[in-house]
C-alpha cells in the first residue's frame, strides 16, 4: 500500500516549532504548555503507525445479466492487524447504478455520486478480522463492464497517514438487452437448403401448397390430389413449398449515436439486434452480424445457442468510436456477407459511411431491409423559425434519402419512437410484399 | 436515514471546531485593553475566518489558522507581563480539540459514510486527546514553576526540547511516502 502523511503533521510541528521557539525567547512556559500537547502527538503518530496489513478480494456473483438485473459486487476483506478506519470506494460504471440500501446488513451507508460513480462506506477492522460487504449493483444500460475497480484508504489512529491501495482484479459482467418477444419476421426471398421456417419459393418437400401437376413416375401416393384427379381425369399430384432455413445478418450503423430524454439509437438498435437474433435463431436460421461503425466488428452466419451467446457477446462491445476513416463494406470477409443473406440493417441513417454502405449493398444485389431508427425525436425541440425549418429540411432529406433506397429495392421503415419493433417488422414485410421482395 | 448522518457528522465537526477556535479567539481578548484589544480584535477575527474556512471548507488553511490563533494568544502573554497564566493548558487542549475536530470535517468526505464504530473510535480518541493535553499542559506548567535547579536548568530544558522538536520537524520534512512495489 501506498503511504501518504497527512497535511495535518506539518501543521501541529510547525505550530509546535513556533511555540516552542516563541517561549524559549520570550521566557513563557504556557507557550511550551500549549506547544506540547501537538508535539506529543506527532510523535506518538509516528511511534505507532504501521503498515496495515490488508487482504482484499473482490467478486461479482455472475458473469451475465439482463438489463434490470441486480448484480452483488462482494468485497472481502481480511486485516492482519487493526485498521482504525477503512474507506472503500467501488467504482461503479456508467449504465449501473449503486444500492440505495445498507450492503449486508450493516450500518454503513452506501451512496452512488456524480460521474464517475461511486460507492464508498468506511469500516474499521480488527486485527485478525474478515469482513464481506456486499454491494448490491442495478443494471441499467446494456454493454460489457469490468466490476471491481475499488479503491482503499486505511488511516491510523491518530490520522497522520493514510495508506491507499488500488485493486485491479476487475470482474467480467455482460448486460444484455431484454429481448422482445417478435412473432413475426422479415422473410428473406431467397433460403438455404437445410431445413427451417421459412416457406420457400422452391417447389418440394413441405406443409404449404404451391401448384398442382400431373403424376410422375417416383411420386408418393400421398401426394395425390384425388379432387383434381377426378376433375381432370388423369392423375394429379399436390407439389408445396419447403420449409427452409435462410441466413440472416444484422447491420448495425454504430458511425453515430443520438441520445435524447427517449433513450439513444444505438441502445434501440443494439436491443433490436438482440431480439432479431434471438427471434431468427429460434427458427433455426443462421444469423451473422456486422457492426460498421469507428470499430468494424463482424460475425459470419452460424445458427444455435452458441451463436446467440457470440453475437450478444459481440453485440455487448459495440461502441460508438470517434473516427473520420472512411469505411466501406470491401473491409468485410466475403464470407460475412453470403449471396443469398437477408440483411436487416438497424441505421439512424445519420453518417454518410453508413448510408454509403448501404447503397454499396444495394449495388451488389443483396436483400436488404432498413429499419431507419428516427434520430429526429431524440434530437428535441428546435428553437426558433429556423430551427423549425431546419427540422423541417432534415425530415425531408431523411424521407427522400429513404425513397431512393426503395427505388433500388429495398424496403426501408422509419421507427419512431412510439412503435414496437413488432410494428416496424410488420411494416418493413408489408413492404417488401409490396414490392414483390418478399413470398406473399 | 444513512445520507443525513454523512452530511451531519461533516457538519457536526465542523462547527464544534469554529465554536472552539472562536472561543480561543475572543477569550484572550478580555485580558487585554485599549489600542492592543482593538488590534488583537483583527488578529480575533482573521483567526476565526481562517478557522472556519479550515474546518468547513479548505482543509490546507488549518495551519495557518493555528499560527493566527497562537499568534494572538502569545500577545496577549506578552502584555500579562510576568504572571504565568493558569489557563494556557486550557488553551493548549483547545488548540488541539479544534485541530483535530477540523481534520474531522475534512476527513467526513461527502461521498463517505462511516459505520458507527469507526464514529464511536474516533470521537474516543479525540477526547482522550484533549484531556491527554490539558493534563500535559498543566504538568508542564507545574514543572515550570518548581524552584528546583533555577532559571538555567529551566533553559536548558527549554532548548533541548526546542531541539527535539526541531529536528522532529526535519524527520517531518523528509519524505514520508511509500510507493507499493510495482507488481
Amino acid at each position: 500500500m501506498t503511504r501518504r502523511p497527512s497535511a495535518k503533521i506539518a501543521a501541529y510541528v510547525g505550530v509546535a516549532a513556533l511555540a516552542l521557539l516563541a517561549g524559549l525567547t520570550l521566557g513563557r512556559p504556557e507557550l511550551v504548555a500549549v506547544a506540547a500537547p501537538l508535539a506529543v502527538l506527532v510523535v506518538a503518530g509516528l511511534a505507532t503507525a504501521r503498515d496495515p496489513e490488508l487482504d482484499a478480494e473482490v467478486a461479482v456473483d455472475r458473469e451475465r445479466a439482463l438489463v434490470g438485473d441486480q448484480v452483488t459486487v462482494t468485497l472481502s476483506l481480511r486485516a492482519g492487524t487493526r485498521v482504525e478506519r477503512l474507506e472503500v470506494l467501488l467504482v461503479v460504471p456508467p449504465g449501473m447504478e449503486g444500492p440505495a440500501g445498507s450492503p449486508g446488513g450493516s450500518s454503513v451507508a452506501p451512496r452512488t455520486t456524480g460521474t464517475p460513480r461511486t460507492w464508498a462506506a468506511a469500516v474499521t477492522l480488527a486485527a485478525g478480522e474478515e469482513r464481506a460487504l456486499d454491494i448490491g449493483l442495478s443494471c441499467r444500460r446494456w454493454g460489457a463492464y469490468w466490476l471491481g475497480d475499488v479503491h482503499l484508504r486505511a488511516h491510523d489512529r491518530f490520522r497522520l497517514f493514510t495508506w491507499e491501495r488500488h485493486l485491479d482484479r476487475h470482474a467480467p459482467l455482460k448486460v444484455f438487452p431484454v429481448p422482445e418477444a417478435l412473432r413475426a419476421l422479415v422473410r428473406p426471398a431467397e433460403t438455404l437448403v437445410s431445413t427451417g421456417s421459412h416457406v420457400a419459393p422452391q417447389r418440394g418437400d413441405g406443409i404449404e401448397f404451391a401448384d398442382l401437376r400431373s403424376f410422375m413416375p417416383g411420386d408418393r401416393p400421398r401426394s395425390i390430389n384425388w379432387r383434381a384427379t377426378a376433375r381432370r381425369g388423369g392423375l394429379m399430384v399436390n407439389q408445396r413449398h419447403p420449409e427452409r432455413a435462410t441466413d440472416v445478418v444484422l447491420f448495425l450503423d454504430s458511425f453515430l449515436d443520438v441520445r435524447g430524454p427517449a433513450g439513444s439509437t444505438l441502445d434501440r438498435a443494439v436491443g433490436a439486434a438482440a431480439s432479431l437474433a434471438a427471434a431468427y435463431l429460434r427458427q433455426r436460421d443462421r444469423v451473422g452480424l456486422v457492426s460498421f461503425g469507428g470499430f468494424v466488428q463482424w460475425l459470419q452466419p452460424g445458427g444455435g445457442q452458441t451463436a446467440l451467446y457470440r453475437l450478444l457477446d459481440t453485440l455487448m462491445e459495440t461502441q460508438v468510436f470517434a473516427t473520420a476513416a472512411w469505411k466501406g463494406i470491401r473491409h468485410l470477409p466475403p464470407r460475412t456477407l453470403p449471396a443469398k443473406a437477408l440483411i436487416v440493417a438497424l441505421t439512424p441513417l445519420v453518417d454518410e459511411r453508413g448510408v454509403a454502405a448501404l447503397f454499396d449493398l444495394l449495388a451488389r444485389g443483396y436483400d436488404l431491409a432498413v429499419v431507419d431508427i428516427s434520430p429526429l425525436a431524440r434530437t428535441g425541440a428546435a428553437g426558433g423559425e429556423w430551427g423549425g425549418l431546419a427540422e423541417r429540411l432534415w425530415a425531408l432529406e431523411r424521407e427522400t434519402l429513404r425513397h431512393r433506397y426503395q427505388r433500388l429495392g429495398a424496403a426501408v421503415v422509419e421507427w419512431p419512437d412510439a412503435l414496437h419493433l413488432q410494428q416496424v417488422l410488420l411494416e418493413v414485410e408489408a413492404c417488401r410484399r409490396r414490392a414483390g421482395l418478399a413470398p406473399g | 436515514m444513512p445520507a443525513p448522518r454523512r452530511a451531519r457528522t461533516r457538519l457536526t465537526c465542523g462547527l464544534a471546531a469554529t465554536a472552539v477556535a472562536a472561543v480561543l479567539a475572543l477569550a484572550p481578548l478580555a485580558e487585554v485593553t485599549g489600542t492592543l484589544r482593538e488590534a488583537l480584535a483583527w488578529v480575533a477575527g482573521l483567526a476565526m475566518v481562517l478557522a472556519a474556512a479550515a474546518a468547513l471548507r479548505l482543509g490546507s488553511l488549518l495551519g495557518p489558522a493555528l499560527v493566527v490563533l497562537l499568534a494572538e494568544y502569545t500577545v496577549v502573554l506578552v502584555g500579562r507581563g510576568d504572571r504565568i497564566d493558569a489557563a494556557a493548558p486550557l488553551f493548549g487542549a483547545g488548540l488541539l480539540l479544534y485541530a483535530e475536530l477540523a481534520s474531522w470535517a475534512r476527513e467526513a468526505r461527502p461521498g463517505v459514510s462511516d459505520e458507527r464504530p469507526v464514529l464511536v473510535t474516533r470521537a474516543i480518541v479525540v477526547a482522550a486527546s484533549a484531556l491527554a493535553a490539558l493534563g500535559l499542559g498543566v504538568l508542564v506548567l507545574l514543572a515550570a514553576t518548581l524552584p528546583a535547579g533555577g532559571g538555567l536548568a529551566r533553559l536548558a530544558i527549554g532548548v533541548v526540547a526546542t531541539t527535539l522538536t526541531l529536528v522532529l520537524v526535519v524527520v517531518v520534512a523528509r519524505p514520508m511516502s511509500t510507493r507499493a512495489p510495482r507488481g
